[in-house]
């Protein structure tokens, strides 16, 4: 009972997205447009991040969508999965010009694409990204944003500035 | 006397377009409209501006009566066999016990505040003790107060039966003021409450029983089924009351057995009933505000007001929290069930029955009852909504807005049209496969009619047509209606979305916790039918793991359809949990956990004094013993699903977490 109330929450404590993106793992414009063809392109940008195989990296990701459609709504989708001997989390952020058929809850076309690779063991520090990004892109105006961003850097700047705000 | 007659007509019906149109300011600004009616009657009355002297308060209970009758039939007849199998329990509790608690905790306080005899006091107990149906759920509609079903259910139930016991303890105790009690007042207290609720309860049954077959059976014409079926209703009120028992009983029973029974033209009836119900709430409020003087309320004002609050913050609340004790509800569902006992017309028109029957106090009565009820839809009524939403008790809503009509086809064939207006974003709309017995018969498009075949897919603002059984009516409503607000909300419904079928085992690989053996080939709607047992509503929770499984869509068929996933787990609360009504299991835990401080308390003063040199290990022993009583505490509590602040705030030990113990 004390715990609970001194302590600041586990899952809420800072997972700053700069640890887990870099600049190169943006993709400001997707060549896809189609569902499978955009986890592909995902995992070959993530095949050049990690320096793994993007087969192996694609089958991780299609075999989470096959449990489900990681579109959470809103134009936004999160693919994940986890892969053996991976050194670190690491994350990919895409974006579609016109928006691309994905299965998601709401029925309606995703444009922004924000892919999260961890290692096989990452139990708390997995979901912790995962409720980053899913908080961040919940916010409207973020996302407005990013689909207004012009390039990769100003991506990548907009997902990781309030981490730079706060770090300043 | 033609002349005056027509005069009557007039100002009756003018009366009538008013109390119409002020629904236009009550629908706008929430304003409780029975409120509302019962203002353009004492607006007309002979101390408003209409100058009305109408003071015939026998036949203002006539009128009252019909309508109450009637009222109470539609109730009946609306209330769905779920609903009823869901909150019959409960309601039925209330309805009785509840009722008297109530009318004893008012009796009391009406015995210091009015300084009237003590069985008059009662009475005014009695006159109060029951919640209006109508004002109920006319608040829950107009406020959008998606409620869970359960409290919805007993809330609906509870204010149609709870008005024939109100009825027959106030006409009891009235007969016993004025005729006087014989030897043994409890025993023909008891004599009277079993001939009064049994014969209710045959007569209703019987009666909505001959009233299906008749239907049925007979072949009328459509027109005039739903006028049989009000002046059946009337009838069985009178020859049951004439015959001792309870005729307001008899009409909600009958109408719970017509309405769930596969009657002819039932949709006809339905819509019939609506429109008298209508008609019936104004007449009432209208002809009870006209009734009342309020130039004579200054005198009750401040004892009608400390009635009224003592209802609202103590009779009602003791009354729920004792009946709903042990019906496992949450302490904030108990709250607002115990808010929303709003008093209504049935109030005053019990109000009226002491001074037909010649009760010296009762002008008195009357006018108190009148001012709890005006102080009771004042400040619940217009609270309702705020009340909800600071108690987090408000569901997310199954589907957004429909557009529908029903007609009924001829014959009985069990079967009816129902025509949609197909919203843009619906489920059809947005390109899910329509199931077989969803075929539309008939698509209007742009003003053409197309046959199904010849339309292509079905596009938002279609007029489709489709015969069906009137259970598959919801299922279709999910199908053609809007999306629900907030139906993705992430915070209501999770990250991500998996279908019910979805292994549990999956999920702990993907996310990164064990699973325990025995749920090892569980799909995910399996542990949320497991932990969440009967009560499975939209949004409920459980942590699982170090994540949350949440009820995201369900179906009247399959139970849990769609489960959500939290990747956080909060703390899963409402806004608030208040203090009291606490459940039985809650105090009993508390009980246990008093006692079992009491003794550690004993034992460590006896170890302090019996032997210096144990004194470290005894005060060390007890400390220890207290620690786990906390823990004891946690678990304990921590099984009331959902409800309690404590349960999986901590973060790092979510896996063996209270409410999977």
């Amino acid at each position: 009972m004390t715990d609970a109330d001194s302590e600041p929450n586990n899952a809420t404590r800072k997972m700053d997205i700069s640890s887990i993106l870099t600049p190169s793992g943006v993709i400001p414009a997707l060549r896809s447009g189609a569902k499978k063809a955009v986890l592909e392109e995902l995992a070959e940008k993530a095949a050049e991040v990690t320096g793994r195989d993007a087969s192996e990296i694609f089958s991780v990701l299609l075999d989470r969508e096959k449990l489900g459609s990681t579109g959470v709504g809103g134009g936004v989708a999160i693919p994940h999965g986890k892969l053996n001997d991976l050194d670190r989390l690491y994350m990919v952020f895409a974006r579609a010009q016109n928006p691309i058929e994905f299965d998601a809850v709401d029925e309606h076309p995703v444009d922004l694409f924000c892919m999260l690779i961890a290692p096989e063991e990452a139990g708390a520090d997995h979901l912790k990204a995962l409720a980053r990004i899913s908080r961040l892109l919940r916010n409207q105006g973020m996302c407005d944003k990013l689909r207004g961003a012009g390039s990769a850097d100003a991506i990548y700047a907009l997902l990781t500035q309030d981490e730079a705000e706060q770090a300043a | 006397m033609i002349d005056s007659m027509n005069l009557v007509i007039l100002i009756a019906s003018i009366l009538v377009i008013v109390a119409v149109f002020t629904s236009l300011v009550s629908f706008r600004v929430g304003a409780p409209l029975l409120l509302v009616f019962l203002f353009v009657g004492l607006g007309a009355g002979e101390d408003g501006i209409g100058g009305i002297d109408f003071d015939n308060a026998p036949l203002a209970y006539f009128i009252g009566s019909i309508a109450l009758a009637l009222i109470l039939f539609d109730s009946g007849f609306e209330t769905q066999r779920r609903t009823l199998k869901i909150a019959a329990a409960p309601s039925l509790v209330l309805a009785t016990f509840g009722v008297m608690i109530t009318t004893g905790v008012i009796g009391a306080i009406t015995w210091l505040v009015l300084g009237v005899p003590w069985l008059v006091a009662l009475l005014f107990g009695a006159i109060v003790s029951s919640t209006d149906a109508a004002a109920v759920f006319f608040l829950l509609r107009v406020g959008g107060i998606n409620l869970r079903d359960r409290t919805r259910s007993t809330l609906e139930v509870e204010s149609g039966s709870n008005d024939p016991m109100a009825v027959f303890l106030t006409i009891s105790l009235v007969e016993l003021i004025v005729l006087g009690g014989g030897d043994n007042v409890a025993f023909e207290l008891l004599q009277r409450f079993v001939l009064q609720i049994g014969l209710g309860a045959i007569f209703g049954l019987a009666g909505g029983y001959a009233l299906v077959q008749m239907i049925n059976r007979v072949k009328l014409e459509p027109g005039l089924v739903p006028i049989i079926t009000m002046a059946c209703a009337l009838s069985l009120f009178g020859a049951t009351s004439i015959l001792g028992g309870s005729g307001f009983l008899a009409v909600y029973v009958a109408g719970l057995y017509a309405g769930n029974s596969n009657m002819k033209m039932s949709v006809g009836v339905r819509r019939f009933q609506h429109v008298t119900t209508w008609l019936a709430q104004i007449a009432m409020f209208v002809t009870l505000g006209l009734l009342a003087t309020p130039s004579e309320f200054g005198a009750v004002i401040i004892p009608g007001v400390i009635l009224a609050l003592v209802l609202v913050f103590v009779a009602r609340p003791v009354a729920v929290w004792l009946c709903l004790m042990f019906f496992n509800f949450s302490r904030n569902d108990t709250a607002f069930i115990s808010w929303v006992g709003l008093r209504g017309a049935v109030s005053i028109l019990l109000a009226i029955v002491p001074m037909v029957e010649g009760v010296p106090e009762g002008q008195l009565l009357f006018n108190t009852a009148f001012i709890v009820v005006i102080t009771s839809l004042l400040l619940q009524g217009w609270t309702i909504r705020r009340m909800a939403r600071w108690l987090g008790i408000i569901v997310p809503p199954r589907h957004g807005p429909v557009d529908r009509i029903d007609l009924e086809l001829p014959g009985n064939a069990n079967q009816e049209v129902v025509i949609y207006r197909v919203h843009d974003a619906s489920a059809v709309a947005t390109g899910q496969r329509i199931p077989r017995w969803a075929r539309p018969s008939l698509i209007l498009r742009d003003g053409t009619s197309l046959r199904p075949h010849s339309a292509g897919p079905i596009q938002g603002g279609d007029q489709v047509y489709i015969i069906t059984p009137p259970r598959h009516v919801e299922l279709l409503d999910q199908l053609f209606a809007g999306p629900a607000e907030g139906a993705n909300d992430v915070e209501l419904f999770g990250d991500f979305s998996f279908p019910a079928t979805t292994q549990i085992a999956d999920i702990g690989r993907l996310y990164g916790f064990a699973v325990a053996e025995d749920d090892i080939d569980l799909t995910v709607a399996d542990i949320l039918e497991r932990d969440l047992s009967d009560t499975l509503e939209l949004g409920d929770r459980i942590a699982y793991g170090t994540v949350e499984l949440i009820v995201r869509r369900t179906d009247d068929e399959h139970g849990v359809t769609d489960v959500g996933l939290a990747v956080e787990q909060q703390i899963a609360k409402p806004k608030r949990n208040i203090p009291i009504f606490q459940s039985r299991s809650e105090l009993l835990s508390i009980w246990k956990d008093w006692q079992k401080r009491r003794r550690d308390e004993k034992n460590a003063a006896l170890q302090i004094g019996s032997t210096s040199k144990a004194d470290q290990q005894g005060i060390l022993d007890a400390a220890h013993d207290d620690d786990n009583d906390t823990q004891h505490d946690l678990g304990a509590t921590d099984k009331t699903v959902g409800t309690d602040p404590d349960a999986n705030s901590d973060p790092d030990t979510p896996a063996d977490d209270g409410k999977r113990a």
